[in-house]
C-alpha cells in the first residue's frame, strides 16, 4: 500500500515538473532519481552516470545523429522547390489537382527526412504560396499540408522509429522497413481524401496549369531523379541487408551533399549550419533518450513496469480493446506531449505488457509512429500546427480544425492496420538479413 | 565575461560538430573496409564515443539556442511576473539535475581512470578518455544553465530566441 502512494508520488512530481516547464530529459533524469533513492539501495548518483553513458554510447543509436544531419543538408537545398515544379505538371488532371502536390512531395520528402515538422515546412514553403496563387481554398491547402506531413515520421528514415527501436530493442531497419507500405497507404488514403472533396465541390477547385506534352513533363521533374536515386538507395540498401541502418545514414548524407554540390547549394555557411543544426537537433533529443534511460533504470527497481502488466493483465482486455485503450491513451497524451518524449517516457513502462498480451513489436511500433503523428495534429501541443501557424499566420484553432478530417483518417488507418497487420509486417518478414 | 562565456560555448559546439563529421567518416570507413576486406578494429565503438561527445557538447549551446524541449503551455498563460518566477523555478530545478548529472559524470570519469576501465568491445580503448567529453559536456551544461538562471533573475528575456524550432521532431 506504502508502494503505490510512492509511485503515486512519484508520477505527481514527473508530470509536476514537466507542467511547470522543467526541461524534458531533465524531469525524467530527477524522477528517476527520486524513485532509486526510495526503491534501491544502489547509489542513484553512480547509477545513472554509467547509464546515461551506455545509452549515448551505444553504436545502434548512431543512425540518429546522421540521419537528422542529412535532413538538414536537404533542408536547405532547392529541393522543396524542384519537388513542386517536378510534381505538379503530373498532377495537373487528377480530381484536386495540385492539391496533391502536398502529400507527394511531403511522401517523397519523407523518405529523405525523418521529421514530422521539417516535411512540413519544407514542402510547405513551396506548396502554400504556389497554391494559394492558383486560387485554391486554405482550408484544404493547411489541412492536407498538416496531415500529410505527418508522412515525415511513418516513411522511414523516421527519428520515432529510432527512438522506439532502441528503447524497445527491435530492430531499426526492419521498423523502417515495416513503415513503407502504411506509409504509401496514408498516402493514398490521404489523396482519395482530396479526390472526394474535388467531387463533391467542383466550383472550388481552380482550373488546371496548361497541360504540357510528356517530354516537357518529364524535363521539368528532371531535377528530381537525384533525390530519387538516393531514397532508392538508402532504403534498398537496408532491405536487401547491405547496410544496416546507421551505414545506410552515412550514405545518404554523402549523397545528399554531393546533391546539394552538384546544385550548387551546398556554400560553406549551409555546410556549417547544417552541422551545427543537426548537432543540437541530435542533442535535444540525446538529452531526452538519457533522461528515459535512466528512468526506464529505475522504474526497473520500482517494479512497475512488472504490476502495470500484471494489472492489464488481469483485465481480461483482448488485444482488440488493448489497442484501443492504447490509442485514447496516447491520443490524449499527444495533446500535452512532444512525440519522442510520449515514446520514451512510456515504453519503459508498457512494452512488457504489449508482450505479454501476445502482440508483435514490430507491428506495436508502427502503430506507436501512428499516435505520434496524430499527437503532431493536436492542439495544444502538436508539432505540425505550429509550423503551419507560423507560416500562414493563422491561429492554432483554425489549423487544428482545417486538419481534423485528416486525423480522423489516421483514425481509420489504424484501425486498417489492426485488421490487416501485414501492411506493417509483410516487408520486414521478406526481409534479407 | 559575456565574451569568455560565448567563446566557451561556441568552442564546444565546434566540438560537437567535428564529433559529428568523425562519426560519418568512422561508419564510411567501416563500410569501406567491408568492401575492401581490410580491418581496423573498434570501429564501432569508436563511431558511438563520437556521437556521445557530439551530444554531451552541443548541451550548452543547444540550451541557449531554446532548442530543449520544455512544455510551455502553463508558462504561456500566465501573468509576466508569474512566468518569469515559474521560469526562474524551472531553472533552478533543471540546474540541479544538471549539478549532479556534472558530478556524478567526472566521478565516473575518475572511477575509470583509478580502476582502469577498458571497454569491453574489440577497440579495448580506456574509458576514461571518451568518457571526459561527458564530464565537459555537462560541467559546460550547469555554467549556461548558471548563465540563464542570472539572466532570469536580471529580468532578461531569452538569450537567444531559436529561429527553427519547426525542425523539432
Amino acid at each position: 500500500m506504502n508502494d503505490i502512494l510512492i509511485v503515486a508520488l512519484l508520477i505527481v512530481s514527473l508530470f509536476g515538473f514537466l507542467a511547470g516547464g522543467v526541461w524534458v530529459g531533465l524531469t525524467l533524469a530527477g524522477t528517476a532519481w527520486i524513485g532509486m533513492e526510495l526503491f534501491s539501495t544502489r547509489p542513484a548518483g553512480d547509477a545513472m552516470a554509467i547509464t546515461i553513458w551506455g545509452a549515448s554510447s551505444s553504436w545502434t543509436l548512431t543512425a540518429l545523429p546522421l540521419f537528422l544531419w542529412m535532413g538538414e543538408i536537404l533542408f536547405r537545398t532547392r529541393l522543396s522547390q524542384d519537388l513542386f515544379t517536378g510534381l505538379a505538371p503530373w498532377l495537373n488532371k487528377l480530381p484536386g489537382r495540385l492539391l496533391h502536390t502536398n502529400v507527394i512531395g511531403c511522401a517523397i520528402f519523407a523518405a529523405v527526412s525523418g521529421s514530422s515538422a521539417a516535411t512540413c515546412a519544407t514542402i510547405g514553403k513551396m506548396t502554400l504560396p504556389e497554391l494559394k496563387k492558383r486560387g485554391y481554398p486554405d482550408n484544404m491547402v493547411i489541412g492536407t499540408l498538416a496531415g500529410a506531413g505527418t508522412l515525415g515520421l511513418l516513411i522511414p528514415p523516421s527519428i520515432i522509429m529510432i527512438v522506439y527501436g532502441v528503447a524497445a530493442e527491435v530492430s531499426i531497419a526492419k521498423l523502417f522497413i515495416a513503415g513503407i507500405l502504411p506509409g504509401i497507404f496514408l498516402a493514398v488514403l490521404f489523396m482519395g481524401y482530396i479526390m472526394v472533396w474535388a467531387w463533391r465541390n467542383p466550383s472550388q477547385v481552380p482550373a488546371a496549369d496548361e497541360e504540357m506534352s510528356f517530354r516537357q513533363k518529364v524535363y521539368q521533374s528532371r531535377s528530381l531523379f537525384p533525390v530519387l536515386i538516393l531514397i532508392a538507395c538508402v532504403l534498398g540498401s537496408i532491405y536487401s541487408g547491405i547496410a544496416t541502418a546507421t551505414e545506410a545514414a552515412a550514405i545518404g548524407v554523402l549523397g545528399s551533399l554531393v546533391i546539394s554540390a552538384f546544385q550548387g547549394s551546398l556554400s560553406w555557411a549551409n555546410f556549417k549550419s547544417s552541422l551545427t543544426g543537426a548537432s543540437r537537433l541530435y542533442c535535444m533529443i540525446a538529452l531526452i533518450l538519457a533522461g528515459a534511460q535512466f528512468l526506464t533504470l529505475s522504474m526497473g527497481y520500482i517494479g512497475l513496469p512488472r504490476a502495470l502488466a500484471e494489472w492489464i493483465g488481469s483485465l481480461g482486455l483482448s488485444q482488440f480493446w488493448l489497442i484501443v485503450v492504447l490509442m485514447v491513451f496516447f491520443i490524449i497524451l499527444g495533446c500535452f506531449l512532444d512525440g519522442i518524449s510520449m515514446v520514451v517516457l512510456t515504453m519503459g513502462v508498457l512494452l512488457p505488457t504489449v508482450q505479454a498480451a501476445g502482440i508483435d513489436l514490430i507491428w506495436f511500433g508502427i502503430f506507436i509512429v501512428f499516435v505520434v503523428e496524430m499527437a503532431q495534429l493536436t492542439p495544444p501541443v502538436g508539432f505540425n500546427l505550429f509550423v503551419l501557424a507560423g507560416m500562414t499566420k493563422r491561429d492554432l484553432p483554425y489549423i487544428a480544425r482545417v486538419s481534423s478530417p485528416l486525423f480522423f483518417l489516421m483514425v481509420f488507418a489504424v484501425l486498417v492496420l489492426y485488421f490487416v497487420p501485414e501492411l506493417a509486417t509483410f516487408l520486414p518478414q521478406h526481409m534479407k538479413l | 565575461m559575456r565574451r569568455f562565456l560565448d567563446g566557451m560555448y561556441a568552442a564546444a559546439e565546434f566540438l560537437a560538430a567535428v564529433s559529428l563529421i568523425g562519426v560519418l567518416l568512422t561508419v564510411l570507413l567501416s563500410v569501406a573496409s567491408r568492401q575492401l576486406t581490410f580491418h581496423i578494429s573498434g570501429l564501432d565503438a569508436y563511431a558511438g564515443y563520437l556521437m556521445a561527445s557530439a551530444g554531451f557538447f552541443a548541451l550548452a549551446s543547444t540550451l541557449r539556442h531554446g532548442e530543449h524541449i520544455r512544455v510551455t503551455i502553463l508558462l504561456n498563460v500566465l501573468s509576466p511576473s508569474g512566468k518569469r518566477r515559474l521560469d526562474i523555478g524551472a531553472i533552478v530545478v533543471g540546474l540541479a539535475v544538471a549539478v549532479s548529472l556534472a558530478f556524478f559524470s567526472s566521478k565516473l570519469v575518475w572511477d575509470s581512470w583509478i580502476f582502469n576501465d577498458v571497454s569491453t568491445s574489440n577497440d579495448a580503448t580506456p574509458l576514461w578518455i571518451p568518457q571526459l567529453s561527458m564530464a565537459a559536456g555537462n560541467i559546460l551544461f550547469v555554467i549556461a544553465f548558471l548563465d540563464l538562471l542570472v539572466a532570469r533573475i536580471r529580468g532578461q528575456g531569452l538569450l537567444i530566441d531559436s529561429q527553427e524550432p519547426q525542425r523539432n521532431e
